[in-house]
């Protein structure tokens, strides 16, 4: 007996031809143009769209307004056949999805289209519920303001009845598969199943060896906007490889030395098998699910890509990411002091802005300032010159300056935008003042700001 | 494959829409208002341009029946302006559906307009443009009552004014 499994039936329109976002339009296209369809057939299927969208305007416009904006009947227009595509797209074979066309007549397949719709709101809506649940415990905004925050709003807005095409949200946060264009519900139905595999692989780690492993990656992670999913599963393959505990993530130096070699001179066919054997490994050690393995397995080209470069470029480090454990680092807190009362102050800093010598200026700080705060506040209010300020700098000790760099670093174009023109002269002597220091002291300076909680 | 709406705008869409204003005149000959079928073309052919110009798109008969129907009885049209005054009160109607931000449905903008015409207005396109429909827009995007003006308000502090100084005495 034959073995048909796996024997797709012969289509007169190849299924690569045809957009996911666009799907009635393409399939239309693809029809006529080899030969499915006729002149009339066509012009027939266009004139029911139009009726459709004539009587999708009379209820958009309750019953109102016998005319529409261009833009809102091209909006409509899209909706509907966008409605229209989400049911053709059940019909596996083109052929089919043409023929059911020409039989059903275009108001049955918007109909059953808009039935389906609601079918995906519904497990979408599941699906996100249960993702939830199980959501990455990451302190990542991105991470948490799409998935809870942006996908609750897209429930919120979607309208199916007039514009099913449409996302609503930006859905920032990238997943690790590459997601076709689609449009819609289907969209938001395809995203939220590459978050609920992504979650289920994260949870099988302890959280808190996923932050260190993120942290390795980069200490101010919370703040990026990259998938967090695939250095915790190239970790878990890099683990596995090096013949460390996968469960913990905890690769050390010396599993990049392994990797490095392992990689080395390999072909990309080779890096392919060699990873796939891996996470074989790994999905019988963690006892994945099948749906949960063949996710896996989907990443890993990506993956193997990313190898690949890596090995020529001597980066594994930055696919294979060791953990870091920032709350081992060393601080230093350096205080600024108190600030005087703001009545001495004012009088001061009028005293300052009356003389006319510096040399009266930097005694009558000597003199008056006692505490770093006070003499921050000089710094910004006494509006001095720009070598007046860095003499006053050059008085005092690296800590302080150090301090003062912590507090007022270079601020970016946009951040510039926000601060006032003495801060911004003020950052700009701290620099001028550092690049006049010989380097070694330049260096300590800089360790020391990395160190400083102020 | 261009899938454009401009497909719904054929010949027998305009015919139509001709045969359907020349039916008003049954009901508007009682005014000595009566138009021929090349008026009534040229009407449909207004509503066209109208349209595009507004970036509109219209399904089904449109308004100029209910244009027709509504103005017949104004005491301010005879038969030397009516077919001028409906071409442009067309495209006033379409201008302002969009300037009102489709708030308004058309029975009541058509109503408005006839109101404003026959009344305040005393038969004047230009007022009624210019003026009436251009504060009725103004106050449906601002979120007012349409018929809400400045004017009585200020109107109104007056008179208290002229009150509080009458007290005084």
């Amino acid at each position: 007996m034959m073995n048909t499994r796996g024997i797709e039936k012969i289509s007169r329109i190849k299924g690569g031809t045809l957009s996911s976002e666009y799907y009635f339009q393409t399939l239309l296209e693809q029809a006529y143009m080899s030969g499915m369809l006729s002149d009339i057939q066509l012009e027939k299927i266009q004139f029911d769209c139009l009726s459709l969208l004539a009587k999708q305007t009379e209820r958009y416009n309750s019953g109102g307004s016998s005319s529409i904006q261009v833009e809102a009947a091209q909006s409509l227009l899209t909706s509907i056949m966008f409605t229209i595509g989400v049911w053709l797209k059940t019909y596996p074979n083109p052929d089919e999805a043409v023929a059911v066309m020409q039989k059903d007549g275009i108001y049955v397949l918007y109909q059953n289209g808009r039935k389906r719709i609601d079918r995906l709101i519904k497990s979408a809506k599941m699906l996100h519920s249960s993702i939830m649940g199980n959501l990455v415990q990451t302190g990542n905004v991105y991470y948490r303001s799409v998935i809870v925050d942006g996908i609750e709003d897209f429930f919120k807005l979607y309208y199916p009845e007039f514009a099913a095409q449409e996302i609503h949200i930006t859905a920032d946060y990238p997943v690790h598969h590459m997601m076709e264009q689609l449009a819609g519900i289907e969209f938001i139905q395809k995203y939220l199943e590459c978050i609920y595999y992504e979650n289920l692989f994260c949870a099988q780690f302890p959280a808190e060896d996923v932050h260190h492993l993120l942290c390795g990656y980069d200490e101010h992670y919370e703040h990026f906007l990259f998938n967090i999913y695939e250095p915790v599963l190239s970790a878990a393959i890099g683990c596995i490889l090096s013949g460390r505990d996968a469960y913990r993530l905890e690769m050390v130096p010396s599993s990049t030395k392994i990797l490095s070699d392992l990689f080395r001179g390999k072909t990309r066919t080779e890096i392919d098998e060699i990873i796939m054997e891996a996470v074989g490994r790994l999905s019988a050690l963690m006892e994945l699910t099948e749906p949960l393995k063949r996710y896996l397995v989907g990443s890993l080209p990506q993956i193997a890509t990313a190898i690949e470069k890596a090995v020529l470029l001597q980066t594994l480090d930055r696919v294979f990411i060791l953990p870091k454990y920032p709350e081992n680092n060393t601080k230093l807190i350096f205080s600024f002091g108190e600030k005087m009362d703001d009545k001495k102050y004012r009088k001061v800093i009028e005293e300052i802005m009356q003389c006319r010598y510096l040399k009266d200026k930097k005694a009558l700080i000597k003199s008056e300032i006692h505490s770093l705060a006070d003499l921050e506040d000089i710094l910004l209010d006494a509006e001095l010159y720009e070598e007046e300020t860095l003499s006053i700098l050059s008085e005092l000790n690296p800590a302080e300056i150090a301090a003062l760099v912590k507090k007022h670093p270079m601020p970016s174009v946009l951040d510039r935008y926000e601060l006032r023109e003495s801060e911004i002269e003020l950052c700009e002597c701290l620099q001028k003042f550092l690049a006049m220091l010989p380097e070694k002291q330049q260096d300590l300076i800089k360790q020391a700001v990395a160190m400083l909680e102020v | 494959m261009a899938f454009e709406l401009s497909l719904i705008s054929g010949a027998l869409v305009k015919k139509q829409a001709v045969n359907e204003v020349m039916k008003c005149n049954d009901l508007t000959s009682k005014f000595s208002l009566v138009l021929t079928e090349a008026q009534a073309l040229a009407l449909v052919e207004t509503r066209s341009f109208a349209l595009k110009g507004n970036g509109r798109i219209e399904f089904g008969g449109g308004v100029i029946d209910k244009i027709i129907n509504e103005f017949c009885d104004s005491p301010y049209l005879s038969m030397h302006n009516y077919e001028e005054t409906l071409h442009e009160l067309l495209e006033i109607f379409y201008h302002y559906k969009n300037e009102t931000l489709d708030l308004m449905s058309d029975d009541d903008l058509i109503k408005y307009m006839k109101n404003a015409f026959n009344g305040i207005c005393q038969g004047s396109l230009e007022l009624l443009s210019e003026r009436e429909l251009y504060k009725l827009a103004r106050n449906l995007r601002y979120g007012y009552a349409p018929d809400y003006s400045d004017d009585i308000i200020e109107l109104d502090e007056d008179e208290e004014a002229e009150y509080d100084e009458y007290e005084g005495y």
